[in-house]
């Protein structure tokens, strides 16, 4: 067992990821969805954290992520230093059906861009679209709706009803604006339909100093991946991805 | 946008009455008793304070001969209970109601015996030798008399027979009474009129494991007859024996209402009857942020299980975790909670898991699920000290590695394991956990590192770890020993191996470890956790204004210092209706200030706010700080109050103080004019101007001289002599001669203008708002309130009784006497600007500082706190901490308690060759077999090898009897009663 490690080591790089956000946002379905691409539609909530692997191959190289899935409850909080040290990603998911979960998401960023590791790479992550979907354009009508909904405080929300987008809440513009003012990748997912899920940890991969950690971590070699073959319910470089990564970002498929 | 909570301040070590409590598993009245009393608990508890309690020094003895051995040990009257605990604590132990004694009868035996026989409900008898003094002995039965007497008044002693009939074991009993009488009749149905038990989900969508594997039929039939000679849910006795049992599993029927028996919730639900009701009742259709949170999470508790499947069990599961929010708002309701819950409902009705829940959250895991999680954070804590000191290898190589333990440690405790293993496992680990307490958490997570030990020791990082750990977890059905030639040995799973581990090896962890080591972290923990939300309201700010970080966190310190002394209103108000909207009521509640605690808070950081004697009596200077009462502060408090809410947030307080504390000249007049144009027309009534010198007047109180009150009264008589030459005047009005035209006291008067003209008519005021008043705000480091810290024995209990804020009061008003008596009592207040210190008066205008050398030494007072600007206070501020700072004298504990952990010599040990890898999703739930099946009642018993894993659990016991009293005992059970 102990030597299944060995073996993977020479060419792939460790990653540790981080996932943060308010309680049932999807956090565990997107990691599941990435990991086993599975989709359970009642996942247990997390408790403390859950760690997965999964390997993603980039050009030449093959990136080995370490993924912390954290629990969400508020009171859960104090306890999130302890995952996300030494991280190098972090995706950070709220639910655009939910405005409170990208206030949440907010908070998150600012604590991770304090307190984190410096050169942490974030990825903002907008998940369940597939509940707003078939229209997947959005932004204006849903951002009426808003206006709409603030002027009439009598009677929040009950203007708009068009097809699955009156469930959205948080506008494509205004979470994508936000992310690019703070600096962070930015994705809609379903874990669901598994839309958006692969891209969110390709383009994260494409975004990480991968020759700083190959440089810093190269004194202890055998540091990457004791747990190397053990991971369950995940293939030989990831081949479960492939498929997703059809409609084709460029070089990367992990 | 963040709460501040001084909660963790709050905690006191338990009292040795109450871990006596505790070790009965009785019920510990709240210490803060705030809990929403409905009248009745109210009245019981009253009527039981009045009941005296007292132990004494007995042997007891079961009345039913050979089936036991009679025990030396302590006899308690805990009204209403009595309990009895051997000397060894091991030995035997009963919590019984004293409804449940239906008589007492002094025996007539030897003479100078004095032994009671007590006849309790079940017909069973049992002998109590008092073998304290006559007089010790003729107290406590008079006690146990009243105490009787009380239960019987409040109709207790009726009540016994229909609750037991909620018990299954009665009917396990009375199926295998009839049995021996005659023989035809089949197992009792549940069914039958007579027995109404309460039972779990699992009566309906089958219990989790194999029953045969299980072996629940042999159980049964050990526990019948262990009930049946001592005792059952309200009156068990618990021998070595009941133990054992407990470690090798308990049956599925019987296993939720032993844990009410053992855990105590029994206790609770017979004293509460209905009060589960009543609770939903009352709380019906309300709707929280813990009810919003379980909504979420109902569908997310054990989803395996069919019974989560439907609305019954989701039902069930929402209406105890909502209950339990609502009788404790303060814990409310925690993820992992729902875990608990879901899984004791499958063995127990709601209501007995309602007050299981209860007991699991409030005694066992103490703090596991409130909001700040302390208590799980502090264990955590506690396991990695005990790793360390017991397996002191592996400790080391985590450290190595820069692993934590807690990475995985922390969901074994939070959710009893049930989220780690196979639940058939995890159950068994909660039944000793309920049966010994919370020790066992720590032995068997201890277990579990020593048998990993080799492949630990590999590892190199966090994922290692938790990889390793679920294989192992996944592997605990497999033979332990599969390459044994023995069959016997190759029986013995994984799984049975870590209990012997846990139960063997790491008896060393008693309950008296844990209580120790949680003393010496919690301070520790304590602060991290408080830190921790200090950076995170820093972090929340919406806007630092023009503070740094520190600066903002030292008006945190005086923030929660003021909370600490006087506590805001539990909880925030909701907001007003009329705003609601979706995303309001969704906000986290934000910890908000008010009146009362802001004067406490503006007191530390604001030299007016304060009153502060400095008392010389020659043998000490001190320095006695009191609040200042006054109206100038509360309108700065409405001032500060933009959104009218008539509380404060962090927020306004940051944003109030950047208002005046980096003022010029020119900003601090027009603040200072707004501050008293209250319906802000930009004009002070006649009244405001009264209004703001006397502000000056309170701001100017302690100064020395007459100089300010020159100042304030020059003001007064220039302000109302430019407000009058400026009033509009009637035509033809000529003012030299005519008196002031009349005005309404209320009309606008005099504006910004005027006012700053006058102001800086005068030297000293113009020098006041200058640099002076900026510089009455200084933030410096609070001098924080110790962390409660009990750890340092008896010169921390010495120290900590005299700086009780009584004491300290008492010492000082002695020493002041002592003071006056011998003529050395000074007392003079310290000025709030403190710029002369003689009387002499300044000159008139000349004399004047350049402007830019004041302000400079007055922005000093923000940077550089530890500079004072004035002499006064440099003066007293030794005094102040030399009074502060007694050594607490280290006496440290820990050298005895690291010698007491024997190294552990099969450390690695491991078991052989791992079985196959096999990944289990964590919630697994194992097969489901319908168990009706089990009518080998008789057969297969003697070789299912319950009784050889039974056997593997005997300890050595020292019942500390000898041989002449166990003859003694054996009188006793055939003495006649006296009389
Ligand atoms: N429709 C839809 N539902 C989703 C999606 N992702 C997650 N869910 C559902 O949302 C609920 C919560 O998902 P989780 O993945 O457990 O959420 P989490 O963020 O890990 O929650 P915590 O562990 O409690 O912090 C589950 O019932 C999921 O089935 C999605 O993309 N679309
Ligand atoms: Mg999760």
């Amino acid at each position: 067992m102990a030597d299944a490690a060995s073996g993977s080591t020479d060419r792939s790089v460790q990653v540790k990821l981080v996932l943060l956000g308010e309680a049932a946002v999807g956090k565990s379905s997107v990691v599941l969805r990435f990991v086993s691409n599975e989709f359970q539609a009642n996942k247990e909530p997390t408790i403390g954290a859950a760690f997965l692997t999964q390997k993603c191959r980039l050009e030449d190289r093959v990136l080995r992520y370490e993924i912390w899935d954290t629990a969400g409850q508020e009171r859960f909080h104090s306890l999130a230093p302890m995952y996300y040290r030494n991280a190098q990603a972090a995706v950070v998911v709220y639910d655009v059906t939910k405005a409170s979960s990208l206030e949440k998401a907010k908070t998150w960023v600012k604590e991770l861009q304090r307190q984190a590791n410096p050169n942490i790479v974030i990825a903002l992550a907008g998940n369940k679209i597939d509940l707003v979907q078939p229209s997947p354009s959005s932004s204006s009508p849903s951002s009426d709706a808003e206006d709409e909904a603030d002027d009439a405080t009598a009677t929040p929300g009950e203007g708009a009803a068009e097809g699955g987008e009156s469930l959205r809440q948080v506008p494509r513009d205004e979470a994508e604006a936000y992310a690019q003012e703070a600096g962070l990748l930015f994705f809609e997912t379903s874990a669901k339909t598994g839309e958006g899920i692969v891209e969110i940890f390709t383009e994260i991969a494409k975004k990480i100093p991968i020759d700083q950690i190959l440089a810093s971590s190269r004194g202890g070699a055998n540091r990457a991946g004791v747990a190397g073959g053990r991971t369950g319910g995940q293939q030989e470089g990831g081949v479960n991805l492939e498929e997703n990564t059809a409609k084709g970002k460029d070089g990367c498929n992990c | 946008m963040s709460t501040i909570s001084t909660h963790l301040r709050n905690f006191k070590e338990p009292t040795k009455e109450q871990l006596t409590q505790l070790f009965f598993s009785l019920p510990i009245e709240p210490q803060t008793s705030e809990i929403q009393n409905n009248g009745k608990e109210k009245e019981t508890k009253g009527s039981n304070e009045e009941l005296e309690r007292m132990e004494i020094s007995a042997m007891l003895t079961l009345g039913v001969q050979g089936v036991e051995e009679p025990a030396q040990g302590k006899l308690y009257l805990i009204p209403p209970y009595l309990c009895f605990a051997s000397h060894d604590r091991k030995s035997v132990r009963f919590t019984v109601p004293l409804c449940t004694i239906r008589r007492v009868e002094r025996l007539n035996a030897r003479a100078g015996v004095y032994a009671l026989g007590l006849s309790l409900w079940h017909q069973m008898k049992i002998v109590v030798q008092l073998t304290s003094l006559r007089p010790t002995a003729d107290l406590f039965c008079s006690l146990l008399r009243d105490a009787l007497k009380a239960e019987l008044q409040r109709g207790q002693m009726k009540l016994v027979k229909g609750f037991v009939k909620s018990c299954y074991s009665e009917i396990l009993v009375a199926a295998g009474e009839e049995k021996e009488g005659e023989a035809k009749v089949e197992d009792p149905s549940p069914d039958s009129p007579d027995y109404m038990y309460l039972g779990g989900l699992g009566l309906k969508f089958k219990f989790p494991g194999d029953p045969k594997k299980l072996r629940e039929a042999s159980k049964t039939k050990l526990w019948t007859t262990y009930l049946k000679a001592h005792g059952r849910n309200l009156t068990l006795l618990r021998y070595p024996q009941c133990t054992r049992l407990v470690q090798v599993g308990l049956p599925n029927r019987l296993r939720g209402e032993m844990w009410e028996t053992l855990s105590g919730s029994i206790y609770l639900r017979f004293s509460n009857p209905g009060a589960y009701e009543r609770i939903l009742e009352e709380n019906k259709g309300r709707i929280s942020t813990s009810t919003e949170e379980i909504e979420k999470d109902l569908h997310r508790s054990l989803p395996e299980y069919s019974a989560y499947q439907t609305e019954e069990g989701i039902g069930a599961l929402r209406r105890v975790l909502q209950a339990y929010s609502f009788k404790n708002p303060e814990t409310g309701y925690c993820q992992a909670m729902n875990i608990l819950a879901a899984a004791i409902l499958i063995y127990m009705a709601e209501e007995q898991a309602f007050w299981l829940l209860e007991v699991i959250c409030d005694r066992l895991l103490p703090g596991y699920y409130s909001p700040s999680m302390h208590g799980t954070l502090l264990d955590q804590r506690v396991f990695e000290s005990l790793v360390h000191k017991c397996l002191p290898i592996i400790h080391e190589h985590f450290q190595a590695v820069d692993v934590q333990l807690s990475v995985a440690s922390l969901p074994w405790f939070l959710s009893l394991f049930i989220n780690s293993m196979p639940m058939v496992f995890a159950f068994r680990i909660i039944d000793c956990f309920f049966c010994m307490g919370p020790k066992v958490l720590f032995q068997v997570a201890l277990a579990i590192l020593k048998i990993n030990g080799e492949q630990l020791l590999q590892i190199q990082d966090d994922g290692g770890f938790i990889h390793l750990m679920r294989d192992y977890f996944a592997s605990l059905g497999d033979s332990a020993h599969p390459a044994s030639p023995d069959p016997r040995a190759r029986a013995i799973t994984r799984f049975q191996e870590l209990l012997l581990v846990s139960f063997r090896e790491f008896a060393v962890i008693t309950d008296e470890t844990i209580l120790t080591e949680r003393r010496k972290f919690r301070g520790e923990v304590v602060h991290s956790i408080e830190s921790f939300s200090k950076r995170a309201a820093i972090r929340n700010l919406k806007t630092l204004e023009r503070f740094t970080k520190d600066q903002a966190g030292l008006i945190y310190d005086a923030l929660f210092k003021a909370i600490c002394i006087i506590p805001p209103p539990a909880t925030a108000l909701p907001p007003p209706p009329l705003l609601t909207t979706k995303e309001t009521a969704e906000e986290r509640p934000e910890t908000r200030i008010g009146l009362r605690t802001f004067k406490v808070f503006l007191s530390e950081i604001c030299t007016w706010a304060r009153s502060e004697k400095i008392v010389s009596n020659g043998f000490q200077q001190r320095v006695d700080r009191e609040v200042a009462e006054h109206e100038l502060i509360d309108r700065l408090f409405y001032f500060w109050d933009t959104s009218f809410r008539g509380t404060l947030s962090f927020q306004d307080i940051v944003s109030g103080l950047d208002g005046v504390m980096f003022n010029d000249l020119m900003e601090n007049i027009e603040w200072f004019f707004n501050l008293h144009d209250k319906n802000k027309d930009g004009f002070l009534t006649r009244d405001e101007v009264l209004t703001l010198s006397e502000s000056l007047l309170f701001i100017f109180r302690f100064e020395i001289g007459d100089a300010y009150l020159g100042a304030v009264s020059r003001f007064m008589s220039n302000a109302f002599e430019y407000g009058d030459a400026l009033l509009p005047h009637p035509e033809g009005h000529d003012p030299e001669k005519d008196a002031p035209p009349q005005i309404e006291s209320n009309q606008p008067y005099m504006n910004l203008a005027t006012f700053r003209m006058v102001v800086l008519a005068d030297e000293i005021l113009e020098s006041f708002f200058e640099t002076d008043f900026s510089g009455t705000f200084r933030l410096e480091p609070v001098p924080m309130m110790e962390i409660p810290n009990s750890s340092s024995g008896i010169f921390g209990g010495l120290w900590s009784n005299i700086t009780s804020d009584d004491n300290r009061k008492i010492f000082n008003k002695f020493t002041d006497e002592i003071g006056k008596s011998i003529g050395k009592h000074q007392v003079f207040h310290r000025p709030a600007i403190g710029k002369f210190t003689t009387l002499e008066e300044p000159k008139a205008r000349e004399s004047l500082l350049t402007p830019t050398m004041r302000r400079t030494a007055s922005k000093a007072s923000l940077k550089t706190p530890e500079s004072p600007t004035d002499s006064s206070s440099e003066k007293s501020r030794p005094s102040e901490s030399s009074l502060l700072t007694v050594d607490q004298g280290s006496t440290s504990t820990t050298s005895l308690a690291s010698s007491m952990y024997s190294p552990m010599p099969s450390m690695f040990q491991a078991a052989a060759n791992a079985a196959a890898l096999m990944e289990r999703t964590p919630f697994a739930i194992d097969d489901a077999k319908d168990d009706e099946d089990d009518s080998d009642l008789d057969s297969e018993i003697e070789d299912d090898g319950v009784m050889d894993e039974v056997d593997a659990f005997l300890e050595e016991h020292d019942s500390g009897v000898t041989d002449a009293e166990r003859e003694l005992a054996k009188d006793l059970i055939n003495a006649e009663p006296v009389k």
